[in-house]
């Protein structure tokens, strides 16, 4: 049976699609939808985008009549369309006009001077062709087109919602999309490495890095860790529909997210294929990952277990040889007293006057004195370093000295995950004032406890154990007795990994809300075991009593001693080999994997309507051309994403190639041939030149699928090169353009604005690549909260797609320029023009200094000629030398006011701000 | 109206206009066209989708916004029988809707209550002002809420959505109102002194409408409201006025050398515009001029509410000058010490603190614009983003866990029937018992109210004719005037 239409009969389709109304399709009920189901095959049969790509089409013959054959295919079919409209191409544009439009629409920067003098003197074609190839081989090019790249991706370096807190380990995604464009990566790996590149064999670091796209938009943090399940699988639902949609919308431009609760309403897109999609990408969770291969990981996993096996051991004998001294001296020095408590896993005394980096670090004004760990005001706290060994049943014990009884919230001790989000501790007056409690994550393991209000004095010393039983029982108790009775929490014992936990002494963990204790901490310790009750009275009363090292030390042999030091000594190295193995290289916010449950269709796409177990799929409407995914319902969650990625990129899809020369052409044009790039669907609108988008489409997957030999094919074009003069007969036919009659002015983006006052004063710092700059500082109330500054330091003024994008600490001026909220998919970008954009160019202090770095990088040595100075400025900053009139103006400006305030007109100037 | 499709609709609007060409600068001039033609109302509106569709009652509004969840129990939505279930366990409501999970007993209100004014409304004695006001305000016991999570919550308040990136209500109708006074901005943020709230200018973002829309939020406790007002020190007004006027010439003359494209002509507008605004915004937030009656009445030199009471009034000014839309938040982020009504650990101690900052003021606000007649095209919109439970949160606690599932806010001025009670809670306030109103149908009355059909009032946003109500709401007849 013959499936694809003829190409004419395709293209009557489009008036179709265009006059296509909700009504017109209204949803259809489908329970049980077969993959091959006939009436979605029949609606994608209508819609042009569902066809396969025309191959066959070739550019029309240059029309004979016309004096200057165009040679340029792309010409040929623009202008067989002008022609039928009544509309002609305009001449080309003045050199000049030529290669400022060509510097920013391949590298977002401005020409040099130089560079526009030689090309107004040579503006022949080699030239000109020798140009686009070396813009596109300059690391600016990919610098530029990443920019694009992540408006679609709604890629965000904060999580946005309530806490909104910094990613720090985001950029390296923007890294790879900068490094795929400047290697000119074939676009089909590109999309294969962002959907499953951790998965697909040879994995390689490009890989892993390219499929953060899935996890790099908003993340709502409050939303999934909260106690309500029903809400908590909502947060999650909404979670995987933004996945979802931005890889709808960014490869296929389609709206997949739309049939979440119904078919969606205008395309061949089922509840059900939303569903096969989701289960597709259902193991995807947000988070960091390690960028190593597995070749890599396995060979660091060998070593640490080596390493932890000898810290292990020369830790067992230390501890050993130390107890024994202990109690020796013990019975020497304090020879009535009882025998020692329980040994501990570790014990931290502070009657050294100096901490070795063994025992941790002093943090945010911490200190030692009488034999204490002092803790003088918030913020001040002791850490160790990562342990090396897992811990679950635990107990942890702390002598302590509150400052006052008022404070709340703060711990006495803390083991925590390294990056604070797991953590258990012994609390002070956090849910019940003057009250104590096992603290933990979220409240987890927490309960009220009925013991008593605390009443210690000031400088009085408590001591406080925490006993984590194997059955999942907490115990709490004060100066050896139990405080409150024993409770097991409905959450079991976290699991504390070696490499990954530290201990910390006056904070409750990393990343609360108010988590300092204020006071002394005397002793603290943690065994890896739960102590008894008789254990953790023992200890109450035998420990607090500190012997100096040095007598534990003296009473063992001189041999026990050098024994003893060697233990330690080969603990320390190989902790420190362990600390820099244990973490990878390096760590990027490209989420982490599960294998997920076999996915559930819903029904209105309500949690709780679960409606039947659906295979991971993709679009059943093409399942003729492409096939399905062929995988049953507890395939691997990596199965699913290779399949996925496999169909995606099969060349006789007839979505991802027509997307992306589409968005190519929509940043050289200012406007798509589909001028809805994101929706190529019946919602969206149908392409101004079908026959052309085809030909683009096949011709760049015949060229390998390089996006730079596409640009260069598009940037020759003489429709590229052509004048943006109005022209009033034209525009009575064709006010939008959209026949192209000539090339459509427009602004600079927000960052190229900025980019291009940088680029002119000569403070552009041209590095490429790395951490993102911060130009704001932040305050943390629970949520984190950024205050932007402006200063002119290096690494500030770098181009601005490494500035952090964080989602509530826009910049003010970038922001009024329209840069997007970095949690939108934006695949085109709204020009506004207002009074707030006037008044940042006009005061802000950013562009007061670049007019005035750019008066003192044009001024003339002699100061009594103001001429030279503003000829260079124009040049500079325009491209062009002033008019006589325009220099009349501008010298007798500078003679009033100085060089910097004309740079201030020119950067402020229309002609500035938009390229023609 | 609707947007952002980009043929037929723009294009004839575009014509009309001036002739012009197409893509660039087209949302610039629709801001322009939209301000002057606010100004000259309705004669060269005729048949412009920006004519209002009914006859709108409100001009502007005024909305107070308390972040953390006001207890509906302890304020306004009286529960007698809470008092006799006191300390007795919650049978019957199905799984625990709260953030932490754990509820202890249920608790009666930390409040006695009274009935008063001719409405016989019962307020809690937590409002000795705002319940003066109570035969002005209408009150609806019966919201609904999508999300337990406070920003989740306060976006769906705020936007229509739980997510980040969608467009907030006032960015709505800055895009279909445009503004009544170019010289200001048409959405003008008011954050609390103490802080902004959780997701920060996420709460006020444009989403994926043109950035024009945005709120703008004004520093209230600074002598700039607004950052690059004025030139910095060190440029006498004398050299920055030349400056300006060269600008203007090279503009003039480039937009002269160019013609036909409107954005270049629209970017000399845009200057002036800003030029005015250097003036109107101080003159604005300036109290000069107030009597110290006002002073009083708001309390703005009493330290118990912290310099909220001045952003009432300054709220009071911006309307009576034309912004479109005011909003104040009254409370902060989320943390400790609370500066919110999130009151967890001990509702009384909480809820005392923050009703000092806001029932004086915002009942003062109320009589300020009910004395000058401006209640009567000003609506007046007093909401937070859930209520609380009422049970305690934990045992033995005397705080209250989020509720989303019943909670209260009112509304008064234009348009508004005064003194109403709309729906009702069920007897221990935990489930919606009559007229559910979700947030979507309380977006859709603000947009009634203002001569809006919330159903088109759309832009085009990656596949999706978007809306402040999604695919729902219905305006809330029975509180009409």
């Amino acid at each position: 049976m013959k499936r694809t239409p003829s190409r004419s009969s395709w293209l009557a389709l489009l008036s179709v699609a265009a006059l296509m109304t909700a009504g017109a399709l209204a949803a259809d009920t489908v329970d049980s939808v077969p993959p091959s189901d006939r009436k979605i095959i029949e609606r994608a049969q209508k819609q042009w985008a569902f066809q396969p790509i025309d191959r066959s089409i070739a550019p029309p013959p240059t029309d004979p009549g016309s004096d200057s054959p165009a040679a340029h295919p792309i010409d040929r079919f623009l202008r067989s369309v002008l022609r039928a409209k009544g509309l002609s191409p305009s001449p080309p544009a003045a050199p000049r006009d030529q290669i400022r439009r060509l510097y920013f629409s391949l590298i977002g920067l401005p020409p040099s001077p130089e560079a526009t003098e030689a090309f107004v003197q040579d503006p022949s074609e080699e030239r000109y062709g020798r140009m686009v190839d070396r813009l596109l081989n300059q690391p600016q090019y990919g610098e530029r087109w990443a920019r694009h790249w992540l408006d679609l991706a709604r890629y965000t370096e904060s999580t946005g919602f309530e806490y909104d807190r910094l990613r720090d380990n985001a950029w390296p995604y923007r890294d790879y999309v900068i490094r795929s464009f400047n290697r000119d990566k074939p676009y089909d790996r590109f999309m294969r490495e962002q959907i499953a590149g951790d998965v697909l064999e040879p994995v390689t670091r490009d890989g892993i890095l390219g499929s953060s796209l899935l996890v790099c938009g908003a993340y709502d943090q409050a939303g999934n860790s909260q106690a309500n399940l029903t809400q908590r699988a909502i947060t999650r639902e909404e979670e995987l529909e933004d996945l979802i949609s931005v890889v709808g919308q960014t490869f296929l431009g389609l709206t997949l997210n739309c049939a979440r609760c119904h078919d969606h309403k205008f395309d061949p897109i089922t509840l059900t294929d939303y569903y096969r999609i989701k289960s597709v990408f259902e193991g995807i969770q947000h988070g960091e990952r390690p960028v190593e291969t597995p070749a890599e990981t396995k060979a660091r996993e060998t070593q640490i277990a080596a390493l932890k096996r000898d810290i292990e051991a020369a830790e067992d004998q230390s501890r050993r040889l130390y107890q024994r001294g202990w109690s020796l001296a013990n019975a020497l020095s304090h020879p009535t007293l009882r025998p020692a408590g329980p040994a501990p896993l570790v014990r931290w005394s502070f009657d050294h006057p100096s901490l070795s980096a063994l025992e941790g670090t002093l943090e945010g004004g911490a200190f030692l004195r009488d034999g204490q760990l002092q803790l003088p005001s918030p913020g001040a706290y002791f850490q160790s370093p990562l342990l090396a060994r897992d811990l679950r049943e635990k107990t942890l014990e702390a002598w302590v000295s509150l400052s006052d009884l008022q404070q709340r919230g703060g711990a006495a001790i803390s083991i925590e995950s390294a990056d604070g989000t797991k953590f258990d501790a012994i609390v002070f007056g956090e849910q019940q004032p003057r009250k104590w409690t096992a603290g933990s994550t979220g409240l987890e393991r927490t309960r009220n406890l009925d013991g008593p209000e605390e009443t210690a004095l000031p400088g009085t010393r408590i001591h406080l154990a925490a006993v984590y039983h194997a059955d999942n029982s907490i115990a709490l108790y004060r100066n050896g007795e139990p405080y409150g009775k024993p409770y097991t929490p409905a959450k079991p014992l976290a699991t504390f990994h070696a490499g990954d936990t530290r201990v910390v002494l006056g904070l409750r963990h990393h990343g609360g809300g108010s988590p300092w204790l204020t006071g002394s901490i005397h002793q603290a310790a943690v065994h890896d075991r739960a102590l008894s009750a008789e254990e953790v009275a023992a200890s109450f009363r035998a420990a607090g009593l500190a012997i100096p090292e040095s007598e534990v030390l003296a009473a063992l042999t001189p041999t026990q001693r050098a024994e003893f030091a060697a233990a330690l000594d080969r603990a320390q190295k190989a902790r420190e080999q362990l600390a820099n193995l244990s973490k990878p290289k390096s760590i990027a916010y490209a989420g982490r994997r599960t294998q997920p449950p076999p996915t559930q269709r819903l029904k209105r796409g309500d949690v709780k309507a679960p409606d039947g177990v659906v295979t991971p799929g993709a679009l059943s409407a093409l399942t003729e051309t492409l096939g399905d995914l062929d995988l049953p319902a507890d395939a691997s969650e990596a199965d699913r994403r290779i399949r996925f990625a496999r169909w995606l990129t099969d060349p006789r899809h007839p979505l991802p190639a027509r997307v992306i020369v589409n968005r190519v052409w929509h940043h050289h044009f200012g406007q798509g041939l589909v001028s809805t790039p994101s929706d190529f669907g019946a919602g969206g609108t149908p392409p101004t030149h079908p026959e052309l988008l085809d030909w683009l489409a096949a011709r760049f997957m015949a060229d390998g699928w390089s996006l730079k030999a596409l640009h260069r094919l598009i940037v020759t074009s003489a429709a590229f090169r052509q004048s943006s003069d109005f022209q009033a007969a034209a525009a009575a036919i064709d006010a939008d353009n959209q026949w192209l009659w000539r090339f459509q002015p427009r602004r600079l983006e927000a960052e190229t604005l900025r980019d291009a006052m940088l680029f002119v004063s000569g403070r552009l710092n041209p590095q490429v690549g790395g951490p993102s700059f911060r130009p704001f500082t932040t305050t943390d109330f629970n949520a984190t909260f950024y205050h932007p500054f402006d200063k002119d330091e290096p690494e500030f003024n770098r181009r601005t797609v490494y500035r952090m994008n964080v989602n509530s600490g826009k910049d003010p001026m970038l922001d009024a320029f329209d840069c997007p909220d970095p949690s939108i998919k934006t695949p085109r970008r709204a020009t506004t023009t207002t009074p707030l954009q006037a008044l940042g160019l006009m005061n802000g202090s950013f562009t007061l200094r670049q007019a005035k770095l750019l008066a003192d990088r044009a001024a003339a040595p002699d100061p009594n000629d103001p001429a030279t100075g503003v000829r260079h400025a124009y040049r500079l900053a325009l491209g062009r030398s002033p008019s006589p009139d325009e220099l009349a103006r501008a010298v007798s400006a500078v003679r009033e006011r100085g060089l910097s305030s004309v740079c201030w007109v020119l950067l402020n100037s229309t002609e500035f701000l938009y390229v023609r | 109206m609707s947007g952002n499709r980009p043929l037929p609709a723009i294009l004839s609007r575009r014509h009309f206009l001036s002739g012009t060409t197409g893509g660039l600068g087209a949302v610039a001039l629709a801001w322009l066209m939209r301000a002057d033609q606010a100004r000259s109302q309705s004669a060269t509106l005729a048949g412009s989708a920006l004519t209002p569709l009914f006859a709108p009652k409100a001009k502007r509004v005024i909305q107070v916004f308390c972040c953390g969840g006001v207890s509906h129990l302890d304020t306004f939505d009286h529960k007698p029988e809470l008092d006799r279930l006191h300390g007795k366990s919650m049978e019957g409501k199905g799984e625990n809707l709260g953030f932490f999970g754990q509820p202890g007993k249920l608790m009666r209100s930390v409040y006695p209550f009274r009935q008063h004014g001719q409405s016989g409304t019962w307020v809690s004695s937590l409002f000795p002002h705002l319940a003066k006001c109570a035969d002005d305000l209408c009150f609806i016991h019966s919201m609904f809420a999508k999300s337990n999570n406070h920003t989740p919550a306060t976006f769906q308040m705020n936007s229509g959505f739980t997510l980040n990136g969608f467009p907030s209500m006032g960015a709505w109708l800055s895009y279909g109102l445009g503004t009544e006074n170019e010289n200001l901005p048409a959405f003008v943020v008011l954050p609390d002194p103490r802080g902004l709230p959780a997701g920060g200018s996420i709460n006020w973002t444009s989403g994926f409408l043109p950035a024009n829309h945005q709120g703008v939020p004004f520093r209230t406790q600074s002598a700039e409201a607004i950052a690059d007002l004025r030139p910095p020190d060190g440029i006498p007004g004398t050299a920055r006025e030349a400056e300006l006027r060269m600008l203007a010439e090279v503009n003039r003359d480039f937009a002269q050398a160019h013609p036909g494209d409107s954005a270049f002509t629209a970017r000399l507008r845009s200057y002036e515009l800003a030029a005015r605004m250097q003036t109107s915004i101080p003159e604005a937030t300036g109290f000069e001029g107030e009597s110290e009656a006002i002073r009083r009445l708001y309390g703005i030199d009493e330290p118990g509410n912290k310099g909220f009471a001045r952003n009432c009034l300054m709220a009071r000014r911006l309307l009576e000058r034309g912004v479109r839309f005011v909003q104040i938040f009254n409370g902060g982020s989320f943390g400790s010490p609370r500066i919110n009504w999130d009151g967890h650990e001990n509702l009384k101690e909480n809820h005392d603190t923050q009703a000092a900052t806001m029932d004086q003021p915002v009942a003062a606000l109320i009589q300020d614009l009910k004395q000058r007649g401006m209640l009567e095209d000003t609506l007046f919109l007093w909401s937070t983003e859930f209520g609380r439970s009422p049970a305690t949160q934990g045992i033995d606690s005397p705080g209250r866990d989020h509720h989303p599932t019943a909670f209260t806010c009112f509304m008064a001025g234009a348009g508004i029937r005064p003194g109403v009670h709309y729906g009702a809670s069920d007897e221990i306030g935990y489930f919606v018992a009559e007229n559910k109103v979700t947030v979507p149908d309380y977006h859709a009355t603000v947009l009634h109210l203002l001569g809006i059909d919330h159903e088109r009032l759309t832009f085009y946003h990656n596949g999706v004719q978007r809306r402040l109500t999604d695919v729902h709401g219905e305006a809330i007849r029975d509180i009409l005037a």
